[in-house]
């Protein structure tokens, strides 16, 4: 059962980031194939949101 | 010991008879459904965003043609955000 709520939780977490990575990378209408900057956008997109997320968990703890 | 009540978990009516493995599947299988609506209306979201500018009389050819590729890059952004976030690279 821990499995399957870890597994719940890594597809909630790509559904998300889906989701915001989409809007902010695929910018125009959609085409057969994504151009090289939607990609080279939706490649990074994820892990710069997990660096932000670091940024912003450490910077709301030493602010207690 | 009581072994007549439902283990911690369980909600009452589930069928104490039920193995674990029968439960598990019925589990997964309520996600599946789940994850799968979810999708689907996300791509609604997204495709009617992307695709319908401004609702006409009915759907024109480019709308439809926009709306299957929107749903493909969609399916395919989901398999590009999923490797860069499970995938390790040093």
């Amino acid at each position: 059962m821990h499995e399957e709520q870890q597994r719940v939780m890594m597809n909630e977490a790509v559904a998300k980031l889906t989701s915001v990575c989409w809007d902010k990378c695929v910018t125009s209408v959609p085409g057969s194939k994504f151009s090289s900057s939607e990609y080279s956008c939706l490649t990074h997109c994820a892990k710069r949101y997990a660096d932000m997320s670091m940024i912003i968990i450490k910077s709301t703890q030493s602010k207690k | 010991m009581d072994f007549s009540s439902p283990s911690p978990g369980m909600s009452p009516g589930m069928g104490g008879g039920q193995s674990p493995e029968a439960l598990m599947e019925q589990v997964q299988a309520q996600l599946a459904q789940a994850y799968a609506e979810e999708l689907i209306e996300t791509l609604r979201g997204k495709c009617f965003d992307k695709c319908i500018t401004k609702p006409g009389s009915s759907l024109s050819s480019g709308e439809s043609s926009c709306i299957s590729r929107c749903v493909d890059r969609y399916m395919e952004a989901t398999g590009i955000i999923s490797r860069s976030l499970f995938t390790q690279k040093r």
